[in-house]
């Protein structure tokens, strides 16, 4: 019986390509040679380009490694900002449990103190957007809601997603933003020529421009993070880049209440954020758009 | 050019141009109050600026929801008005198209002089003009910003060498059409890189679109005729030049073709957005905001003044009257910056998480920048009109009076009467 039902289903597909292909060559020798040479260039670039990929998700041992080995750094110039150290071998990532979150903005909180946003800057690197029950209706989430904990709402937190294929590092006409060999996006303040083309084409709304002067008060000012080079320049997220590569956690994470976000490196198979990846079915924003996010979502 | 320029007085030859810079002193009260009162614009454009630059960007009215605002819309519309001009001038070389022969200086000077506005509208806008060189040192061959800004610097350089080519004739006619032959290719180029920047963002659905090079190319060229034929109507008027009626129907008939094609291209995209087989809520939600949102006060306009200045073209009565064709040319120039601005500013209204922002209305310092490039790029042609040989001479134009701008007969008491003499 199953025999019978495993057989057709393996072999048509099997011979069927080999059939087709061998048709439309014989198709396209009578089109033009163009054409030809067209598919002889497409087709083996397309299939060198995927096939390694899936071959290498089988083979290994390790579930994750179609998600570290495959992620590399974009235009890196090889140091990066001045006030991080350099990136070490890990892959960062962060998990999170939107199942646990109230919406309580804690993080938020954390994130402007700890990263010198402006006060008065009318942005923050974390949004957290109040959705409809048995809806992700992205397109009329709400981000402005007073009060978060409603039983009949729930709570997706957005910031940078420190995308693999980032779509603001390939924008950025001058290379003044790159990703670094462990995963971060940073932005180097003192290159940005403030075209804000980043802003256009991240489809997680994660960048923002200082319009202002960044204001902090004297007192709160963060010393390991810059303040002044912000000013008419693009920031975001950083993964907390200043206390993650000393081996701290990020602000946001160490502030969260019901400890609804996880941070930690994919590399290493035992942090937590590697065993929810293999443990549970996690899920990433927008994940039609190829942007390879390291920000994945349970719950 | 011809021994009788060189005799007249005030003339003078500079990188073999003739100045005719007597044509400025001889110039009448009224074309002189038009002069200042660009120069006060200009003037408060430049004040404008410096409180920009001083301020920062909170003076103006973009935010992080509306990163680009006018001085976008105004780099996408004179980068596409430029193309216009050119069209006319390439298809002198390319098509044989010897009508448009007497236009050619005029449009290679307004399509050079477009680009710069353009450019010069980017630099206003930046913070920190001097970071700009890292666009040389480190371009990343990913962005479409670098491709635009690259092709609308070598595009400014072409028209302002292929104006020259004209004016001094070297070359003769050979190299002018070798000159097309590279003029033309580069401005679809820049018009095709000036669309990417918008089309190539899957983050924002409404651009994301590939009939977005299509749609700039049409309404460029559309625009950049109607532009064209409005100022040929201008030099006319004021006496700086001389057409055939014969050219300006010529020139309205290309201008309704392409307005047609324009509006079509529109079309297609509407319904495509919206078919029920094919609308994604993401695209639709954000196109419906052109006809139902504040910004159809800017949308809908456009396709009233595009319907009507194609209707206007179209009644085979009336479309060789020069009301009407001039009507017609001012109401697509006028639809296309609306087009262009509300498709700049409607890309951001909804951002990529579904907010909502407010309509995006420029601030004043925006408005008065904008304003004084304007009003460079108008002081720019209205001095070339008397100081520029603009007007082609001797054989391929119509009137063998017209020879020389400056051998017209004394103007109508119009403010730029040419020469007493």
């Amino acid at each position: 019986m199953s025999d019978d039902t495993t057989r057709p289903r393996v072999e048509p597909p099997r011979e069927l390509p080999a059939g087709c292909t061998f048709s439309r060559r014989g198709f396209l020798e009578t089109v033009g040679a163009t054409a030809g040479l067209f598919m002889a260039g497409a087709v083996p670039a397309f299939v060198s380009a995927t096939a390694p990929a899936i071959a290498a998700e089988g083979e290994t041992d390790d579930p994750l490694a179609h998600i570290t080995k495959g992620d590399g750094s974009i235009n890196y110039p090889g140091k990066t900002v001045h006030y991080a150290d350099p990136p070490g071998d890990q892959k960062w990532a962060m998990v999170i449990d939107v199942k646990a979150c109230i919406g309580c903005r804690r993080c938020v909180y954390a994130c402007v103190k700890e990263n010198n946003i402006g006060r008065d800057a009318g942005f923050t690197y974390i949004k957290v957007l109040e959705m409809e029950q048995g809806l992700v209706d992205i397109e009329h989430a709400k981000a402005d809601y007073a009060e978060g904990g409603r039983p009949d709402k729930w709570y997706l937190p957005v910031q940078c997603m420190q995308c693999a294929e980032a779509p603001c590092v390939y924008g950025c006409p001058v290379k003044a933003t790159w990703r670094d060999p462990d995963g971060i996006v940073v932005i180097d303040y003192d290159k940005c020529i403030a075209c804000r083309n980043c802003m256009v084409t991240c489809p997680y709304g994660a960048r923002y421009f200082n319009w202002l002067e960044p204001h902090v008060p004297e007192a709160e000012v963060n010393p390991e993070v810059p303040l002044e080079e912000k000013h008419g320049v693009v920031e975001k997220c950083t993964f907390c880049i200043q206390r993650t590569r000393n081996g701290q956690t990020t602000a946001c994470t160490e502030a969260c209440p019901v400890g609804a976000r996880t941070f930690g490196d994919l590399n290493d198979p035992d942090s937590a954020v590697s065993t929810l990846l293999k443990t549970r079915r996690v899920w990433r924003l927008k994940e039609e758009y190829g942007t390879k996010p390291m920000i994945w979502y349970v719950g | 050019m011809t021994e009788n320029t060189i005799t007249r007085p005030g003339v003078r030859r500079i990188i073999g141009v003739d100045f005719d810079f007597g044509a400025l002193k001889s110039a009448g009260p009224r074309y002189w109050a038009f002069v200042s009162l660009l120069i006060t614009v200009i003037g408060l454009g430049v004040l404008a600026w410096g409180a920009a630059l001083a301020n920062g960007g909170s003076v103006m009215a973009m935010r992080d929801s509306y990163p680009w605002g006018l001085w976008f819309t105004n780099y996408m519309y004179y980068v596409g008005l430029s193309a216009g001009g050119l069209v006319v001038y390439a298809s002198v070389h390319l098509f044989n198209a010897k009508q448009f022969e007497p236009l050619s200086r005029l449009a290679v000077l307004q399509a050079g002089v477009l680009v710069m506005l353009a450019l010069l509208g980017i630099i206003t806008d930046m913070e920190r003009p001097w970071r700009a060189v890292w666009m040389l040192l480190t371009p990343n061959p990913s962005s479409p910003f670098v491709y635009t800004g690259s092709a609308a610097n070598i595009y400014m350089l072409i028209c302002f060498i292929d104006l020259w080519i004209l004016m001094t004739g070297k070359g003769g006619h050979k190299l002018a059409h070798r000159m097309t032959l590279i003029a033309l290719p580069f401005a679809i180029y820049l018009h095709t890189t000036t669309a990417f920047v918008l089309a190539l963002n899957k983050s924002r659905e409404l651009w994301n679109t590939a009939v977005m090079v299509p749609i700039f190319l049409t309404s460029a060229t559309a625009s950049g005729i109607a532009l064209l034929l409005i100022v040929a109507y201008l030099m006319q008027r004021f006496d700086v030049m001389r057409f055939k009626p014969s050219m300006f129907r010529s020139l309205s008939t290309l201008l309704s073709t392409v307005i047609i094609i324009d509006l079509f291209l529109l079309a297609v995209e509407i319904l495509t957005v919206f078919w029920p087989t094919a609308a994604k809520p993401g695209h639709a939600l954000r196109l419906a905001e052109f006809f139902s949102g504040p910004y159809a006060l800017a949308f809908v306009p456009v396709l009233v003044l595009g319907i009507g200045a194609f209707s206007l073209l179209a009644g085979s009565r009336t479309r060789h009257l020069p009301a009407v064709q001039i009507t017609a040319a001012a109401m697509y120039v006028v639809a296309i910056f609306l087009k262009r601005y509300s498709l700049m500013a409607m890309g951001f209204a909804i951002d990529p998480l579904g907010q909502y922002s407010p309509p995006y209305l420029p601030s004043l310092t925006e408005f008065l920048i904008a304003a004084g490039l304007l009003g460079l790029g108008v002081l720019i042609v209205t001095l070339s009109a008397k100081v520029l040989p603009l007007a082609v001479p001797e054989h391929e134009a119509h009137e063998p009076a017209a020879a020389e701008p400056s051998l017209e007969g004394p103007a109508p008491a119009n403010p730029p009467a040419l020469e007493a003499g």
